[in-house]
C-alpha cells in the first residue's frame, strides 16, 4: 500500500516536469511542496475515514456507535467489544469461524492455482479439436450471473448428498470453474514467447515437463494475482456458505458477522465491528505479504527478450 | 484470438444448457417415520436470530431431547435476511428443513405453493391459544403455522425525556388530533433538540390499524385492496402540517441515523411500533426506562388493535418425520419450561400454559402488562398477508418517505403507491 503512494514522495524528475527550478526561489519551492502535501494528506484522511471510523467504533460501547454519534472520539474506549466478539456465537467459538474461513480460503487458493494453470496451459499451448468452442463456452460461463445457477447447482449438490459439507464450495475451484482466472492465465501465457517451449520440445520435454519447468516459473506474477484474488473472494463470500452450510460449527466468518445484527431483536454493533476488524487482518496480512510480488510481476513483465 | 462468430454461438450454447439444468426437479416421499430411544430419528430445526436466541434455543432443544429420547434435533441458524434467501433456494431444491421458525409475511407465499405441512393433520394441542389468534396461521382452512408468541402495536415513549421538558406522560386515551398536538409540544418545548416522533403515517401497520378503527378492511378476501385512494389520502393528510416541523423528524435525519432508529438514537421522544422492540430500544438508547401506551384513535371504543404472531412454527410439507416434527412444535409452543427459557425474547408467549408457566420481570413484565391492558380492545388477527406483501410494505414506506422529503404531494404519493400496489397484485393473481 505504501508503495502505491508515490505522488507524496515527490521525486526530482516529477518536479522538473512541473516547473523550472531556476526561475523559482527555494522558499517558493517549499511552499508549493507544503501545499501539495497538505492537500494530499487531507484527501488521504477523507479516503481513510471509514476505516478509521471502523477501528474507533470497535473500541466504543454499543450505545455510542452510529445513530446520532458521529464523533470518532469516545471517553469510554475499551476492549469489551473484542471480548464479546471472541466469545463466539451460540456455543461456537470465534476461533472456529476463523479456522473455517481459513480452510475455505486456502482450499480455494490451492484449487484455483492447480486447476486454472493446467487448463490455461491446454487452451494456450495445445492445439486440440474444438479448442475455440471450449474456450468460448468457458468465457460464456463468465457471462452467467451466479444467481442464475444457484438453484440448479443446489439441486445437484442436494441430490448428491453434499449439502452441509465444504465440497460444493471447493469442488468448483479444483475443476477450474472460475473462468476468470483461467482467462487471466491464458492471456498471460499467450504473451510468453513460444520459442521457449519449442526449445524445450527439441530437448525432448513433453507437456508435463514444459508446464512444470518452463511455464509455471514464468507465470509467477499471474499465479500470485490469482492467489490474492481467490483468497479475498473466498474470504468474503457470503452467499455460497449461506446456501450450502447448515451447521453453525461449519460457518465461516461472513455468516458469523451477520449474526451480531438482528433487525428483530437487539443488535450488538460493537461486537460486529470488532469482529470485522479481526476478520480484516488476515486479508490485510495476505495482501501485504504478496503485494511486492505483484509489483515485481508488473516490472518484470516489461522486460521482454 | 477468439473468433467472434464462434464466440457468440458458444455463448448461446453454454447459456442454454445451464438453463436446461434448472428444469430438473425432485419428487417427494410422505412416509411418517418414527424412532426409538436406541435408534432415534433426527429432525432439522432452523431459526433466525442473534447469539442470545441461539443460546436459548439450544437450551430448549436439550430439554426436548431429554424428554423425548427417540428424537434428536439438529438445530441451525442464520440472520433474518439470509434466512429467506436460503429458504427460497431450499424450497426450489426440495430440501426445506423439517421444522422452521417462520414469519407471517412469508406464510401465504410458501403455504400456497404447498411447501408447508398442514398442521391440522398432525397432533398439536392448540387449546391454550386465544381463538382470535389462530386464524393468522391459517389459509383457506389449512393450518400452516402455529404462533409461538404475540406482539401488539403501541406508542413508546421515554418518561425521563418528557419529564425533562415538563410534559405530562400520555395516558394512551387520545385522538389523532391530540397525538399531533403532543408531538408538536415535544418539538416546541425542546426547541428542536428533540423531535416528537418519526412520521407515523409511513408505517404500514399503523395505517392498517387506522383502517380497522374506521371499519375498513386492508385486503379483501380475494386478495385485493379493501380501501380506496381517498382513504389513503386522508391518512397521509393527518399530520400534514407537522412534516418539516420539529414535531416530526425529517427523512434526511432518519437516513443518517440508519441502521439505528431515531428513537433508539435519542433523537425522538416517541415511536409507534410493535411492543417486542422494547429490548432493542433499551439497548440502543441506553435509556433507563421506556413505557408503552395504546395508539391514538378517534373512536375510543375501537382502537383497531390486535395480537399478531411475532413468529410462527411451521413444518416442511416434505418432512419424513411428521410425528416427530409435530411433537417438537407442540413442545416449543406449549411447554411452560420453554416459556421460562425464552421469556419475551420471541414476543409474549401465545399459549396460556406457557404464559402462566413463565415469570416475567422488568422489561418483560412491561410488555406482558401492556398486552394485558389492551385485552378488552383486541379483535381478530388479520389473515396472513397477501403474496408480495413484503414488497407492498416496503414501497409504502418508500413512498411515505418521499412524501416526508417533500418530493411528492399527498395526492401524488397516493397515486404512486396505488399504481405499484395494483400492478403487484395483478402479477401475483
Amino acid at each position: 500500500m505504501t508503495t502505491m503512494a508515490t505522488p507524496t514522495q515527490s521525486s526530482p524528475d516529477a518536479q522538473v516536469l512541473n516547473y523550472n527550478p531556476k526561475s523559482e526561489s527555494a522558499g517558493a519551492k517549499r511552499a508549493k511542496s507544503t501545499i501539495f502535501h497538505v492537500v494530499a494528506l487531507a484527501l488521504t484522511a477523507v479516503v481513510l475515514y471509514p476505516g478509521l471510523w471502523m477501528i474507533a467504533s470497535a473500541f466504543k460501547p454499543n450505545a455510542e456507535i452510529g445513530g446520532a454519534n458521529t464523533s470518532l472520539w469516545s471517553n469510554n474506549f475499551s476492549f469489551d467489544n473484542f471480548v464479546t466478539a471472541m466469545e463466539g456465537i451460540g456455543g461456537v467459538s470465534t476461533l472456529q469461524f476463523f479456522t473455517n474461513s481459513l480452510v475455505l480460503a486456502l482450499g480455494a487458493v490451492v484449487g484455483t492455482i492447480l486447476s486454472a494453470s493446467v487448463s490455461a496451459y491446454a487452451f494456450a499451448r495445445i492445439k486440440f479439436p474444438g479448442r475455440s468452442i471450449f474456450f468460448g463456452m468457458m468465457i460464456a460461463t463468465l457471462l452467467l450471473p451466479f444467481h442464475v445457477v444457484i438453484i440448479p447447482q443446489y439441486i445437484v449438490f442436494q441430490q448428491l448428498g453434499l449439502v452441509d459439507t465444504y465440497v460444493p464450495l471447493l469442488i468448483g475451484k479444483f475443476l477450474a470453474a472460475d473462468a476468470f482466472f483461467v482467462f487471466l492465465m491464458v492471456q498471460f501465457m499467450r504473451n510468453l514467447p513460444g520459442e521457449l517451449d519449442e526449445a524445450a520440445r527439441i530437448d525432448g520435454a513433453g507437456h508435463v515437463r514444459i508446464f512444470t519447468s518452463i511455464m509455471l516459473p514464468l507465470m509467477k506474477p499471474a499465479l500470485i494475482s490469482t492467489s490474492i484474488f481467490s483468497f479475498i473472494w473466498s474470504w468474503n463470500d457470503f452467499l455460497g456458505p449461506l446456501l450450502y452450510l447448515n451447521t453453525p460449527e461449519k460457518y465461516p466468518l461472513p455468516l458469523a458477522l451477520r449474526l451480531f445484527v438482528d433487525q428483530t431483536q437487539s443488535s450488538d454493533y460493537g461486537a460486529m465491528i470488532a469482529m470485522s476488524v479481526l476478520a480484516l487482518l488476515p486479508v490485510l496480512i495476505f495482501f501485504l505479504v504478496f503485494q511486492r510480488y505483484i509489483v515485481e510481476g508488473v516490472s518484470t513483465q516489461g522486460l521482454k527478450g | 484470438m477468439i473468433n467472434r462468430r464462434h464466440f457468440l454461438t458458444t455463448v448461446a450454447v453454454g447459456t442454454a444448457s445451464a438453463a436446461a439444468l434448472a428444469a430438473c426437479g425432485t419428487g417427494s416421499s410422505t412416509a411418517g417415520q418414527t424412532g426409538s430411544a436406541e435408534n432415534p430419528v433426527t429432525i432439522n430445526y432452523t431459526w433466525w436470530g442473534n447469539d442470545d436466541r441461539a443460546e436459548r434455543t439450544r437450551k430448549a432443544i436439550a430439554l426436548f431431547e431429554s424428554k423425548n429420547p427417540d428424537i434428536k434435533v439438529n438445530g441451525n441458524f442464520t440472520d433474518f435476511a439470509g434466512y429467506w434467501q436460503k429458504r427460497a433456494t431450499e424450497a426450489a431444491g426440495g430440501g426445506l428443513p423439517d421444522v422452521m421458525q417462520w414469519d407471517l409475511s412469508y406464510l401465504r407465499d410458501y403455504g400456497q405453493r404447498n411447501q408447508l405441512l398442514d398442521l391440522s393433520t398432525v397432533n398439536i394441542n392448540t387449546d391454550a391459544f386465544e381463538k382470535s389468534l389462530l386464524p393468522s396461521g391459517q389459509i383457506k382452512g389449512k393450518t400452516y403455522g402455529i404462533p409461538t408468541s404475540t406482539n401488539a402495536f403501541a406508542v413508546y415513549y421515554d418518561p425521563a425525556k418528557l419529564a425533562g421538558l415538563g410534559i405530562a406522560e400520555p395516558t394512551g386515551k387520545w385522538t389523532y388530533k391530540e397525538f399531533n398536538e403532543f408531538l408538536t409540544e415535544v418539538g416546541t418545548k425542546s426547541s428542536g433538540a428533540l423531535f416528537g416522533s418519526t412520521d407515523y403515517t409511513g408505517v404500514w401497520w399503523m395505517f392498517n390499524i387506522w383502517l380497522r378503527q374506521n371499519n375498513i378492511e386492508a385486503f379483501t378476501e380475494d386478495g385485493k385492496l379493501g380501501f380506496t385512494k381517498d382513504d389513503l389520502k386522508k391518512w397521509w393528510n393527518l399530520p400534514a402540517g407537522l412534516r418539516g416541523t420539529p414535531a416530526i423528524v425529517s427523512e434526511e435525519r432518519v437516513t443518517q441515523l440508519a441502521p439505528k432508529s431515531p428513537f433508539g438514537s435519542n433523537v425522538t421522544a416517541t415511536e409507534v411500533t410493535w411492543d417486542n422492540f422494547m429490548a432493542g430500544y433499551l439497548a440502543d438508547s441506553g435509556a433507563k426506562e421506556l413505557k408503552l401506551v395504546p395508539v391514538p384513535s378517534d373512536d375510543p371504543d375501537n382502537l383497531g388493535l390486535f395480537l399478531k404472531p411475532s413468529m410462527l412454527m411451521v413444518a416442511s410439507a416434505k418432512t419424513k418425520f411428521k410425528d416427530a416434527a409435530a411433537r417438537f412444535i407442540d413442545f416449543m409452543v406449549n411447554d411452560p419450561e420453554v416459556g421460562q427459557i425464552f421469556k419475551t425474547s420471541r414476543g409474549v408467549p401465545a399459549s396460556k400454559t406457557q404464559r402462566d408457566g413463565t415469570t416475567f420481570e422488568g422489561t418483560d413484565k412491561l410488555v406482558v402488562d401492556y398486552e394485558k391492558s389492551i385485552e378488552q380492545y383486541l379483535k381478530d388477527a388479520p389473515e396472513p398477508p397477501i403474496v408480495g406483501f413484503g414488497t407492498l410494505e416496503t414501497s409504502f414506506k418508500r413512498v411515505a418517505s418521499d412524501l416526508n422529503f417533500g418530493k411528492l404531494t399527498v395526492d401524488g404519493a397516493a397515486d404512486a403507491w396505488f399504481k405499484e400496489a395494483e400492478d403487484l397484485i395483478k402479477q401475483n393473481a
